[in-house]
């Protein structure tokens, strides 16, 4: 007999199913919390040396002073935007089938944010001396100065950080309102208090529908400006291929790029290790694969352009960074890029036929990683070949920043395992359509 | 005063009992639904007027402008040799601006749906939230007691399954 579609199922059923995940820890979700907490308790010991040491135990030297930090930095920034862009556009366009996977998406922002806003702190060096960067006047009665790129960062981040949270937080209220009905753990206490004493009136849902559709206006909004500020952070230095005018909207389309491939990769690992076919099917699946489809095309469009630009003007100091990138010491990181964030989604996905969970799951981890060596390419690679030719030089990170980087994607393992384990991770009460909805 | 619930299966009966009610006198701070999930009523059957937008609007507005003065100030507060650059640039304090500007909305949004959804501010803090079944609405309505028989009666007319009262 074919399984009842979920939109079919009753209320009760499907908070069976997405609450059983919920159910107490077993060994499995142990061991793999206690691999990614030594990991991260690894990165931990190495900024403890960076911080000890100071930061020439790290490959950071002259002229390279932007490395695998400012790299995870924006890589993490981007991956950000799964959630909020991704359900925020959703939302607005009111697309049915967003509904299992907003949440997930949701999640993947605030922990990105979280992770990628650690990483201005890590570089810094003395990273004690963080609040510096906020404006309040210091010992010698300066201020920040508020035409720094990174005084935007840390207004923007800000901004999106408290706003990510709160995106996930509303709609997830009605949720932990059910949770703390139904749950007689030691998590009863917390889902009670996250609940704010939610009751299901009508003035209450008003409220919430009202604020989610406000909040996805806005937050959509700063989601874009967020990773166009990140992106002038280079385009505002007059460095050969930073200095670029599409900078901003090049950054956010790899943003966007890579954020629907992290959604995917949290998706089919979520589906099947939580046993959520029945919620996460094809159909989401197959439409968040031609997205990602689609913003391979929009990426390599932006690639082309900058690229073509800059060879049509041939001017020597971006020529330098040019040659560096497509057939010098970088060429093969360049092209196993294009090969990752391209050649590869544009088979498995393009092609019919060849699209299935396991492809479009391969695909995004390559867009991951081809985004990666992206950013990668940009920082190194023209700060590897200055104006000044006698001062090109080569970056080779340490353990510090090797181990750091790892911590990194481990903190997120963990994080996310935490969340799943403590909340539905697909929203229960918007499941089902309403009855204002056509499908 | 006391507390009437009924409950209903059908969108249509609630809507009608709600105006029936309403009709008769029931004021729309009387009357309550609870679901499980978002019930939406056709406009004027019960309406719940907001100012989640505007004030949203204020208060980005608001934080724009202080934030915007503050950087003014903050450039103007001590005086550095900037080379020729201006103390205060539009462009780059526009960025910050935008920035607070968003915070100010998304701060104000979260604020006026703590408010308007009445989280912490109950009307009544002790009154009865009824189990609501699932694929049924619950209708609360706060009466008088020489009223509650003509509310039930109403109820049950528009097709309430049950109607219990509370003291």
């Amino acid at each position: 007999m074919a399984a009842r579609a979920p939109e079919t199922l009753s209320y009760g059923q499907i908070r069976e199913d997405l609450f059983r995940p919920l159910s107490p820890f077993n060994s499995k979700w142990i061991f793999t919390c206690l691999a990614a907490f030594v990991f991260v308790v690894l990165g931990l010991v190495a900024w403890g040396f960076q911080l000890h040491d100071g930061m020439g135990i790290t490959g950071l030297k002259r002229p390279i002073f932007w490395g695998f930090y400012v790299i995870d930095f924006v890589f993490w920034i981007g991956i950000s935007h799964a959630g909020t862009l991704i359900s925020a556009i959703l939302r607005l366009t009111d697309a049915q089938w967003r509904k299992p996977i907003t949440r997930a998406a949701e999640a993947i922002t605030v922990f990105a944010l979280m992770i990628g806003g650690l990483f201005p702190i890590i570089h810094l060096g003395r990273a004690w001396l963080f609040y510096w960067l906020i404006p309040v006047p210091n010992g010698r009665l300066l201020w920040p100065n508020f035409r720094s790129p990174l005084v935007w960062d840390l207004t923007a981040i800000l901004t999106y950080v408290t706003g990510s949270v709160i995106y996930l937080y509303l709609p997830l209220i009605p949720d932990v309102a059910q949770l703390a009905k139904v749950n007689q753990t030691w998590r009863k206490k917390i889902y009670r208090l996250l609940s704010l004493g939610w009751s299901g009136s009508d003035t209450e849902w008003h409220a919430l529908e009202r604020a989610m559709k406000l909040m996805a206006c806005v937050i959509l909004a700063v989601a874009i400006s967020v990773h166009t500020i990140v992106a002038w952070d280079f385009a505002m230095a007059i460095s050969p291929m930073w200095h670029s005018t599409i900078f901003g909207p090049y950054f956010v389309v790899g943003a966007i790029f890579s954020g629907i491939a992290a959604l995917m990769v949290v998706m089919s690992v979520i589906r099947r290790v939580m046993h959520l076919e029945r919620y996460l099917t094809w159909r989401h699946f197959n439409n968040l694969a031609l997205l990602l489809l689609l913003m391979s095309l929009l990426w390599l469009y932006f690639t082309a352009s900058e690229h073509l630009t800059v060879w049509y003007g041939n001017e020597p100091s971006e020529m330098g960074v040019f040659g560096a990138r497509v057939r010098g010491p970088y060429a093969p990181y360049f092209w196993a890029m294009v090969i990752l964030n391209f050649v590869v989604p544009f088979i498995l996905l393009g092609i019919r036929k060849l699209r299935t969970f396991t492809t479009a799951t391969i695909a995004s981890v390559c867009v991951l990683i081809g985004m990666w060596l992206e950013r990668y390419l940009i920082v190194v690679a023209t700060l590897g070949n200055p104006r000044l030719s006698s001062a090109h030089a080569v970056y080779a990170p340490t353990w510090i920043e090797l181990a750091i980087t790892a911590a990194t994607f481990a903190a997120m393992v963990l994080l996310y395992m935490i969340f799943a384990k403590m909340f539905p991770i697909i929203a229960v009460w918007e499941f089902k359509p309403h009855p204002h909805e056509d499908d | 005063m006391i507390w009437l619930i009924g409950e209903f299966r059908k969108h249509d009966e609630l809507a009608d009992a709600i105006r029936d009610l309403r009709g008769s006198g029931f004021t729309a701070e009387d009357i309550e639904v609870f679901s499980e999930e978002p019930v939406e009523l056709r406009k004027g059957v019960l309406d719940r007027p907001s100012k989640m937008s505007l004030t949203a609007v204020l208060s980005a507005m608001a934080f724009g402008s202080l934030a915007t003065w503050f950087v003014y100030y903050a450039q103007n507060d001590y005086r550095l040799r900037s080379g020729g650059m201006p103390y205060f640039s539009f462009w780059s304090t526009g960025v910050i601006t935008y920035e607070t500007t968003m915070l100010g909305a998304i701060l104000a949004i979260f604020g006026a749906f703590l408010w308007e959804s009445r989280l912490f501010r109950r009307r009544h803090p002790h009154a009865p939230i009824p189990e609501c079944p699932p694929n049924s609405m619950c209708l609360r309505v706060h009466c008088a007691k020489i009223d509650a028989e003509i509310g039930a009666s109403k109820m049950r007319e528009h097709g309430a399954v049950e109607v219990k009262q509370c003291d």
